[in-house]
């Protein structure tokens, strides 16, 4: 990510799994390795994107997050690999694009 | 399991020479999953694809003419792919016929690109790899009803514009809104100016991170991808619709921690259920029927070899079969419903937590969950799974759970042995329990057998779940019809052909060796008697005499033989006219133990050579097919024994 240099980054970076219900955040970087990246990215889960987290499946299961005007579920373990950012924080640095 | 794609992605020249003998224009279709490929492609060509509203419901490459006043057109519908980077088995057909790598195709002449309107700018991350393969394109955006209903907006004319090639809005449900795929699909018979490729070629480059010697990090090389799409949106003055509320209002339900395994429950027995409870006047239409035409024909017929062998072999082994349609249609009318309204999806969702403890991946849930259909489409789905290992583990598994071939031997065994008694009002009774306690005895043996083979075989790391919830949609009146109507030729053509052939050499077994009188011996001296005695101290254990085993010999077959191998033999044995009964026939030949020892072994045992043929095909091999057939014969075996002798 070369538009948030690292001497930007504000304490306030939160990871999406800690995120509450309905509230909206931007990807700032993705901390998941090799290969596995993959279908996140592929599914617009990129760096720069909208998430909000709108539901927790039962019983500690994937977490339903909407991106793009549509819907995908996501387990904790992948959640907690996501560095986010409240969208309001972001709006200047993220969207000046 | 990263297959980047090949140098040859480039190198077009051999495909283009294929090409040029210009025979009927080859045109691939497609696109990111669940975007409306095969509605498409099925109202083109006239063809029944599956389709689901679950992403990955398409796993191979088929092929369809549409006939067109300028000539046909091949079009192929191919597996959902967001890129040329496959790393499924179901990706990697897609890719390999885009590049015209697929054996025996050359590279298609055309593509049509499906994308879902309502996700345009993730969607559009796929136009880039796609039109960068410098193939004339027609861009397809789909689900012009839904962005219109949930208030989103888009212009064609600027995307165009901005990708070079003819864009169309369509409703891929409504064949009336498809005229300018049409009139793409003719241009390439006439040369139109429709029929043009994406100048910028050099997008593919990128894409395949082997531009110039710059390698992109892939992370970057989305971000890139991701933020082009966004201009691209822009530009075709994208307004992203909001989220259905009937998919926010439903998933509130259906994902509650209290309600939703409550829904999944409640679903469950209702289905069940009514197997037994709403089939009853269709199964008495469909045995009144048979039993009707056979009496009729046993009048009309004179006394000969001819009418026994249509009447006690053919009638009385195909006619027990065919009672049991209106049961699998009920079934099949439920999958259809769930399936075509994306609960699917969240099924999948709900089910991960265990799917994860087992070591599998929530994707290897959907071609599990559609294997309570057939195991063979869902054997060929696990091509969706991305792990090798974990596709390994879902193929050995599917046959656990319960097919629709299972469901008459159930069905005849529960409704013999089983009385029917109310356990919850009217809504539930014991015969819907005991078949919803044989369906989780699948599963439990699917899970155990999943979680030993992730432990030992087929041990590796788990992979990021990440699934796509596609908004709920009202399935279509049409595509539950066609579906059913599919599901009874299927039906039929197993019952004409296997069962057919196997009472006929039945029947034949029944009427040797002739007593010293010249007449049909008793059918425990018959050549199949003789058979059955040899089989009987195998399975004296269980409690069967020779005619299950008869029936166990030539289920392997296909699961629901034995029902029509019980009928041909309680046919020819019995005397009298009139029609026998076959459940009061096994009621006097099977106790309760036996009864329900021959349940578990339907249950566990591996009988359908389609299975075992298809598990062959898609692991290279006999390896695991054997395997796999021994260890659940083992299963089956043990788990019948242990029932009868409780019992
Ligand atoms: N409302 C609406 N629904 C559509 C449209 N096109 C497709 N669908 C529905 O979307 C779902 C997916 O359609 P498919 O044709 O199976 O999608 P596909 O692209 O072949 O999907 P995969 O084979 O999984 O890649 C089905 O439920 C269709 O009925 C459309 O234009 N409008
Ligand atoms: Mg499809």
């Amino acid at each position: 990510m070369k538009r948030v240099p690292e001497t930007e980054q504000q304490p306030a970076d939160r990871m999406l799994a800690d995120v509450p219900l309905e509230e909206e955040v931007v990807l700032v970087r993705i901390d998941v390795a090799g290969e596995d990246v993959e279908p996140l990215l592929e599914r617009g889960i990129v760096p720069g994107c909208r998430l909000c987290p709108v539901r927790h499946a039962p019983a500690g299961g994937p977490t339903v997050y909407r991106v793009d005007g549509g819907l995908v579920a996501l387990r904790k373990e992948t959640a907690s690999c996501l560095c986010v950012r409240s969208s309001l924080e972001a709006a200047g640095v993220l969207d000046s694009n | 399991m990263n297959v980047g794609t090949g140098s040859t992605a480039r190198n077009r020249g051999s495909a283009q020479g294929v090409g040029v003998d210009k025979g009927t224009p080859l045109v691939a279709v497609v696109g990111p999953p669940n975007a409306g490929k095969s509605t498409l492609f099925n109202h083109l060509t006239g063809l029944r694809q599956r389709v689901a509203n679950y992403p990955g419901v398409t796993v191979e490459r088929r092929c369809g003419t549409v006939n067109l006043s300028a000539g046909p057109v091949e079009l192929i519908d191919l597996p959902g792919v967001h890129g040329l980077s496959a790393r499924s088995l179901d990706q990697m057909v897609t890719r390999d016929v885009l590049l015209g790598e697929f054996e025996g195709d050359r590279q298609p002449d055309a593509i049509v690109l499906v994308l879902d309107a309502t996700r345009l700018e993730s969607h559009l991350m796929v136009a880039e790899p796609v039109l960068g393969l410098g193939i004339p394109t027609l861009v397809v955006l789909t689900m012009a009803d839904e962005l219109g209903r949930r208030e989103g907006a888009l212009r064609c004319s600027g995307l165009s514009k901005e990708l070079g090639v003819e864009v169309a809005l369509v409703n891929a449900r409504d064949v009336a809104t498809l005229q300018p795929v049409r009139v793409f699909l003719e241009a390439l018979h006439t040369g139109g100016e429709e029929v043009r490729a994406c100048p910028i070629v050099t997008v593919a480059e990128h894409a395949e991170g082997r531009g110039g010697g710059r390698v992109l990090p892939m992370i970057d090389l989305f971000a890139e991808r991701r933020q082009r799409a966004r201009e691209l949106g822009r530009s075709a003055g994208f307004q992203a619709p909001r989220l259905s509320r009937t998919t926010q209002r439903l998933d509130a339900l259906v994902l509650h921690r209290f309600w939703g395994p409550l829904v999944f429950a409640g679903v469950v027995a209702l289905v069940f259920q009514s197997i037994f409870a709403w089939a009853v006047p269709l199964m008495d239409g469909t045995e009144a029927a048979i039993a009707a035409s056979g009496n009729y024909l046993a009048a009309a017929l004179p006394e000969s070899w001819f009418r026994s062998l249509l009447l006690d072999g053919v009638w009385a082994g195909v006619g027990s079969v065919m009672v049991f349609l209106p049961q699998i249609l009920i079934l099949f009318f439920f999958i259809a419903i769930l399936e075509d309204s994306g609960y699917m999806a969240r099924a999948a969702v709900i089910a991960d937590r265990l799917m994860h403890r087992v070591g599998l991946q929530g994707k290897s849930f959907l071609p599990l969950l559609s294997a309570y259909a057939c195991a063979v489409p869902a054997i060929m789905s696990a091509r969706t799974v991305e792990d090798e290992r974990d596709r390994i583990a879902t193929i050995f598994v599917a046959p656990f759970m319960t097919c629709s071939a299972r469901l008459p031997v159930y069905a005849l065994l529960i409704a013999a042995f089983i009385p029917a008694q109310p356990l919850l009002g009217p809504f539930f009774g014991t015969r819907a329990a005991v078949l919803t306690g044989l369906y989780l005895m699948g599963v439990m043996a699917a899970i155990v057998t999943a979680a030993l083979l992730k432990r030992t075989l087929l041990r590796g790391r788990s992979a990021p779940f990440v699934m796509e919830l596609p908004p709920y949609r009202l399935p279509t009146a049409r595509s539950i019809l066609t579906r059913l109507l599919d599901r009874t030729k299927v039906f039929l053509r197993r019952v004409g052909k296997i069962i057919m052939a196997v009472t006929v050499v039945l029947w034949a077994l029944t009427q040797f060796p002739r007593t010293p009188g010249g007449e049909t011996p008793p059918i425990g001296d018959s050549a199949l008697g003789q058979v059955g005695q040899v089989i009987e101290p195998a399975i004296e254990p269980l409690g069967f005499d020779w005619r299950i085993g008869i029936g166990l010999v030539t289920s392997l077959a296909a699961r629901e033989v034995i029902v029509g191998t019980l009928g041909t033999i309680y046919g020819v044995e019995s005397e009298d006219e009139e029609a026998f009964e076959l459940q009061a026939a096994l009621q006097q030949d099977l106790d309760l133990g036996a009864a329900v020892g021959l349940l578990v072994f339907f249950v566990f045992a591996l009988q359908c050579m389609s299975t075992v043929a298809v598990m062959r095909r898609e692991t290279g091999g006999w390896r695991w097919p054997t395997l796999q057939f021994c260890y659940m014969l083992v299963l089956a075996y043990a788990g019948a024994w242990v029932a009868n002798a409780i019992l």
